[in-house]
């Protein structure tokens, strides 16, 4: 079996080289025949027609080559016949107008759409050389445009960039306007220093816009056209040169203004919020505010309502307060309380004689409708003696005053038990005369602050004057001290509790003064008394006290210290003459 | 009332919509006595269109059906016709057929025919072409997927080459105030009978669309220069 193996191997392996060696062999000569062949054996190139071209569609022209017949280049040495719609062969009309080797056909022998054959043949016309058939409608190939130009668009912001319009005619031979002929047109652009020309779109329009050339650059134009449903483009018309210098000042400005405009804004900014920062300072600075009246030294704040008390602490420590604040409301206060009292012809003086007790402080408010113009309210000070005297000068016309309204005193106390400034019916006065019911303050400015609105007349000395009772008693005890002096003892305003009972020691001392014995038999103890002691003497007194005893001066005795009891109700700092009664023996 | 609103948006929706839906329809008979919305030249949803648009969209047609039958031959050539067929003079050996009455060729011969004969040129041209156009369908089925670009262009210049007739018929009712009742339907087709063979056949149908091609071209020149003579007699007369 191997051995027929290696048989047969042998045998094909043979075989194969035969073929290649003959296959390559083969090759090689058919490679140098056929080589020898073309070089030996070319055939010349025969006269062709070249071309046939109509411009307009209305005449055509065919030209052809002589190809290596050099002997029939020559005129005459060709010929060309034509066949117009398979009839009879003629001969081109037209040798010369076309140019040399060139068969003109003028409008006569041309028809559209009808099938044309062309021939070259040899001067002896034998020889067909070459045949070309057509139709005119397929061999139309227009003239270029005429009449390029172009006008500016407009230019972009920037100043980079700027449009263009092209606008071209077409060409004169071609009858456009007819309708013989439908041209479509191509105009193409490029940079002069670029290669590659850049095709618009192929449009009817004899116009179009070029978009997007920059500024600075120079730019070619050229236009062709092609009948519409043919493929074969005329030649391009002349060139259109296109330059639009760059204009340098448009952008350099353009980010001046830009700076200018973002500064502006920025500035604007800015003073915007120093404005806002800085408001209230601004609104001070422009509309300062109106000054409000003022005190010195005390907060406005304490002159509203309801905070009375501490503006009469703080004016406590005032040697020069001045309590001109309150003339208005005390005079207020006083008349309306005057409004119920019957008789009118007191008003006036009761209103006087109230005013003087209430306003301890009174420099300013001791001074009352006197025209004499001795006193004024403007002094910062006005020494006591002064007022003393002047109180002892007008003490019998309190006194006067004040008798005369005890009996109204009496029955208005009754209805009206509220008020604890008014007259007492236990005050006595010697006078009857009516006098200015001035009641003179001995205590200065300051302690008024410390008493209320309504003062309780404490007693009536003999000379006629009206002791009023403050509401403190440390103030009124200060007061009384400072102001006491021998000569004081007809008129010395001595300021008690608000009781409206006497203390004993007022007791004794109301029972001391003769004043008080001459009294009506209806004897209303006055809750307060004159003392010439010192006021520190006496105690504190209650509103309501209870009578102790009474004594043999027909006096009462008051327990101090004591609280009035429910079953007492007694008016305020008033003891009704039926209680009176009721107490005493 | 929250509730109620989508309710009577949706219900005012709907309104506009029937509305509108309305109006579309009279769309045509209201508000376009001069615009013929639908294809050119038909008559029967036209209710007035002047000579001038008539005239212009009956040359729109005829450009358009040039340029698409241009197109169809050229993709036919490149397609089926083989390389060494395509040349120039095989393509002018197809002889086109030849009309009842010849229609002179040259320029200068064109323009003296009337107006009258114009239309029926371009009538009778059209009229002519409508069946073979129908047969051309049928042979390219007979091709593989290849040719249906060419297909569908040929069907659609069929119904363009309808809507023109109807076009040109009203064009001769108003120019020339002649009426046409009956369309007439030249019969000129016997030459495709026979079932040739491949490349026969393939030679034929491209011979169809040359020529029809030339046709085309013949009509969109005669409109155009009909409109011509229609706007500006005097220098359309002179050549």
């Amino acid at each position: 079996m191997f051995a027929n193996n290696s048989c047969e191997k042998k045998g094909a392996g043979i075989m194969a080289t035969r073929l290649v060696f003959l296959s390559l062999v083969c090759g090689a000569v058919s490679v140098s025949v056929g080589e020898h062949l073309t070089t030996s054996e070319v055939p010349p190139k025969r006269p062709y027609f070249v071309d046939c071209r109509s411009p307009e569609q209305e005449t055509f022209s065919c030209w052809w080559s002589a190809g290596d017949y050099q002997n029939l280049t020559g005129p005459g040495a060709l010929s060309v016949f034509f066949q117009k719609n398979r009839d009879v062969w003629r001969e081109c009309p037209d040798y010369s107008t076309a140019g040399e080797n060139h068969c003109y056909f003028n409008s006569t022998y041309t028809s559209i759409w009808i099938p044309y054959c062309v021939q070259l043949r040899s001067q002896i016309q034998d020889i067909v050389y070459h045949q070309m058939c057509f139709t005119v409608d397929e061999i139309v190939v227009p003239d270029p445009p005429v009449g390029l130009n172009w006008t500016l668009l407009n230019i972009s912001q920037t100043g980079q960039h700027f449009d263009i319009l092209i606008q071209w005619e077409p060409p004169p031979s071609a009858d456009v306007k007819k309708g013989w002929i439908s041209l479509v047109y191509e105009p193409q652009y490029r940079a002069i220093n670029m290669s590659d020309w850049k095709p618009l779109e192929v449009e009817r329009a004899c116009y179009q816009s070029v978009y997007g050339l920059k500024t600075g650059m120079e730019y070619e134009i050229r236009v062709r056209c092609k009948q519409a449903a043919s493929e074969k483009f005329s030649e391009f018309s002349e060139h259109l040169y296109v330059y639009i210098p760059k204009v340098p000042t448009k952008e350099t400005l353009f980010p001046f203004t830009m700076i200018l405009i973002f500064g502006a804004v920025g500035v604007i900014i800015v003073l915007m919020l120093i404005i806002f920062s800085q408001q209230q300072r601004l609104m001070v600075y422009f509309l300062p505010p109106v000054p409000v009246p003022k005190i010195m030294g005390i907060d406005p704040e304490l002159l509203k309502k309801g905070k009375l008390d501490e503006l009469n602490s703080i004016l406590s420590g005032h040697h020069t307060f001045k309590p001109e604040l309150y003339n208005d409301d005390l005079w207020v206060e006083f008349i309306e309380l005057d409004i119920d009292d019957q008789d009118g012809r007191s008003h006036h003086s009761d209103t006087h004689k109230l005013l003087g007790s209430e306003n301890l402080n009174g420099n300013c408010l001791n001074i009352k409708d006197d025209d004499s113009g001795r006193a004024s309210c403007y002094e910062p000070e006005l020494p006591d003696s002064d007022m003393l005297d002047r109180s002892q000068a007008e003490a019998r016309e309190e006194k006067a005053s004040l008798l005369d309204s005890e009996g109204r005193a009496a029955h208005s106390s009754t209805t009206d038990p509220s008020p604890p400034g008014r007259s007492h019916p236990g005050a006595t006065a010697e006078g009857a005369s009516r006098s200015h019911p001035q009641i003179q303050s001995q205590l200065s400015s300051q302690s008024w602050v410390n008493l209320d609105f309504y003062a309780q007349v404490s007693n009536i000395t003999p000379a006629g004057g009206v002791l009023l009772s403050p509401g403190q008693q440390s103030k009124i005890e200060k007061t009384a001290e400072a102001h006491s002096s021998p000569k004081t003892q007809k008129c010395q305003l001595a300021m008690t509790t608000d009781s409206a009972y006497t203390s004993e020691m007022d007791a004794k001392n109301i029972s001391a003064t003769p004043s008080l014995n001459g009294n009506e038999p209806k004897v209303i103890v006055s809750p307060y008394t004159v003392s010439e002691a010192p006021a520190s003497s006496v105690p504190p007194v209650s509103d309501y006290t209870t009578v102790q005893a009474v004594d043999s001066q027909q006096s009462l005795l008051l327990n101090p210290s004591t609280l009035p009891t429910k079953g007492t109700p007694m008016p305020a700092g008033y003891l009704t003459p039926e209680q009176l009664n009721s107490i005493m023996p | 009332m929250s509730e109620a609103y989508p309710g009577l948006v949706l219900l005012l929706v709907l309104q506009v919509c029937a509305w509108v839906l309305l109006l579309w329809r009279c769309w045509g008979v209201l508000g376009y006595p001069l615009d013929c919305k639908d294809e050119q030249g038909s008559i029967i949803s036209c209710t007035y269109i002047s000579l001038e648009k008539l005239l212009d969209r009956v040359i729109q047609h005829a450009e358009l059906i040039y340029h698409v039958s241009e197109e169809s031959c050229t993709l036919f050539e490149e397609m089926f016709v083989p390389v060494s067929m395509r040349t120039q003079q095989n393509r002018a050996r197809n002889t086109c057929i030849t009309k009842a009455f010849p229609i002179p060729g040259s320029k200068s011969e064109i323009q003296k025919i009337s107006d009258k004969w114009l239309l029926h040129s371009v009538l009778m041209l059209v009229q002519s072409w409508i069946e073979p156009l129908v047969y051309l369908q049928k042979t390219l089925d007979r091709y593989d997927d290849a040719a249906d670009t060419i297909l569908n262009k040929t069907k659609w210049v069929t119904n363009k080459l309808s809507s023109l007739e109807q076009g040109i018929v009203e064009l001769i009712r108003k120019m020339l105030d002649e009426g046409l009742l009956a369309v007439e339907h030249q019969q000129t087709l016997t030459r495709f009978d026979a079932q040739p063979e491949v490349v026969e056949s393939i030679l034929r149908d491209y011979a169809v669309l040359t020529c029809f091609k030339k046709d085309a071209h013949k009509m969109e020149v005669f409109l155009k220069l009909l409109k011509c003579r229609h706007t500006d007699k005097m220098s359309c007369y002179i050549s």
